[in-house]
């Protein structure tokens, strides 16, 4: 094994090891200490809408597939949409789910059901749909449109894998006089989303929903595990610059590049 | 009693699965089998896609079936999916027959038809991003829109084909946005999805986050 290998391992079994320790130490206590992001604090307040008014949201999850590095945005979507199914379940009409990407269609439509069930929602016909709208990044946008537009939806989430045609989406979303919440970890179609959507949620911040939106002690112990990674990670990047200053070699360099 | 397998065999199945994919990356002697994981994920993934279109037949027919506004739509995507299909397995059917790759009606709808409908997709999407750049003030008055705004005006302003001479500053101001603070603020950002990433893929591996249904 290399000793990049080597390191992987370790800092992976460091991470889980963090976070279960952070479950085990706060699981008596009331709630974690977690920063105030303004895109989920307008997202359970949709949701307590679509409840009294008797609308629906929209989730679409991209059209990033799960066998490649677009994994983990639809993977963080399908959480996000399993609160959302959760937290409207009492809802009239339960959320509308779309994606472009076939596998994630049959995982959405496996989450909606399996969640439904554990809810005691008995009615089969009250499931929402994870529906497969196009194969292609600008078929997907263009066909989910029609969902944006529809006059029951109150308010869309967007978490999922895009490219710039997410414009498209925000677009009607604002023309529609309906909140967007949006998310990529694609880059670029995050400043576009930055630009477009009214509430943009930007870098690590999409894959942190199942903890903002009660998904359970777990959930939230990751996200302190993620803090504490991102300081060390500060402060190894400050120590390297400090060292390069100083003409000192640089021991992560050499691991970063694959040695053995 | 009725016993539910189900759950905890997929749970069991990607877990493990998960597992030695993983570890594939790090130890030479799993590499193998990694791939050979991963390649099966691909197959059933091709099949997955045929679901896929099978629900998406479904989904639209079912839109054809109801009075909606946009069910004409509906009635096109389905002609349109059908004929593909039909050229597509004609092309098949003659490559067969011929022993050699023969697929020139396919290839005619890809250029005549679908090839200049995406590229006036994207033509729409440009219009559409300098829509969304020019009333990002309007829509939220901060500082950071403010900055964005006017570094999107620099990058542009440098970015036309003039002569430097002319925007000496432009040119080296948007040089020293594009190699320091931009490239900063990406790897920043990289760093959080990276760190997201492995929480969610360690939520999965663990079997806390469980979106197979299980």
């Amino acid at each position: 094994m290399t000793l990049t290998g080597f390191s992987g391992i370790v800092i992976i079994l460091l991470f889980l090891g963090a976070m279960i320790a952070f479950y085990l130490t706060k699981r008596g206590s009331e709630t974690f200490q977690l920063r105030e992001i303004n895109s989920y604090r307008r997202l359970s307040r949709e949701i307590r809408r679509a409840v009294e008014s008797g609308t629906q949201l929209h989730v679409s999850l991209g059209w990033g597939g799960i066998t490649s590095s677009e994994s983990a945005s639809a993977f963080a979507g399908l959480s996000i949409l399993k609160q959302i199914i959760k937290e409207s379940s009492i809802c009239d009409y339960p959320p509308v789910s779309s994606t472009g990407n076939a596998v994630v269609s049959i995982l959405a439509q496996d989450t909606i059901q399996s969640t439904s069930q554990a809810i005691s929602i008995n009615d089969q016909k009250s499931y929402s749909t994870g529906e497969l709208i196009a194969l292609t990044p600008y078929s997907y946008a263009a066909g989910t449109l029609t969902s944006i537009r529809n006059p029951n939806i109150s308010a869309n989430v967007l978490s999922g894998w895009y490219g710039p045609e997410v414009i498209w989406l925000t677009s009607a979303a604002e023309r529609q006089g309906t909140p967007i919440i949006a998310g990529t970890a694609q880059l670029p179609s995050q400043a576009v989303m930055y630009a477009s959507a009214t509430d943009p949620l930007i870098g690590e911040e999409l894959f942190v929903g199942g903890a903002y939106l009660g998904g359970g002690k777990i959930h939230e112990a990751s996200v302190n595990t993620q803090d504490i990674f991102r300081w060390v990670i500060i402060a190894v990047i400050l120590l390297g610059a400090v060292l390069s200053l100083l003409g000192v070699a640089y021991p992560f360099q050499s691991l970063l590049g694959g040695a053995p | 009693m009725k016993l539910n397998f189900r759950a905890p065999l997929s749970t069991a199945v990607a877990i493990g699965v998960g597992v030695v994919v993983l570890a594939g990356y790090f130890i030479p002697s799993l590499t193998e089998v990694r791939f050979i994981l991963l390649r099966t994920g691909l197959v059933l993934a091709a099949v997955a896609l045929l679901v896929g279109i099978i629900n998406l037949l479904a989904v639209h027919f079912r839109k054809m079936g109801t009075n909606q506004t946009n069910s004409g739509y509906s009635l096109i995507l389905v002609i349109a999916l059908i004929a593909t299909l039909v050229i597509g397995t004609v092309d098949m059917v003659q490559t067969y027959l011929i022993g050699r790759p023969n697929f020139q009606i396919t290839n005619w709808v890809f250029t005549h038809i679908h090839l200049p409908i995406e590229t006036s997709l994207m033509a729409v999407t440009t219009v559409s991003l300098i829509y969304a750049g020019a009333h990002i003030l309007r829509k939220r008055l901060s500082i950071f829109s403010i900055i964005f705004f006017f570094v999107v005006l620099l990058v542009l302003l440098s970015s036309f084909s003039i002569s430097t001479n002319y925007l000496p500053v432009f040119q080296s101001l948007r040089n020293w946005i594009i190699r320091i603070p931009a490239l900063a603020g990406a790897r920043g950002l990289l760093i959080g999805i990276a760190l997201g990433s492995i929480a969610a893929g360690l939520r999965i591996l663990t079997g806390i986050d469980r979106p197979y249904g299980g």
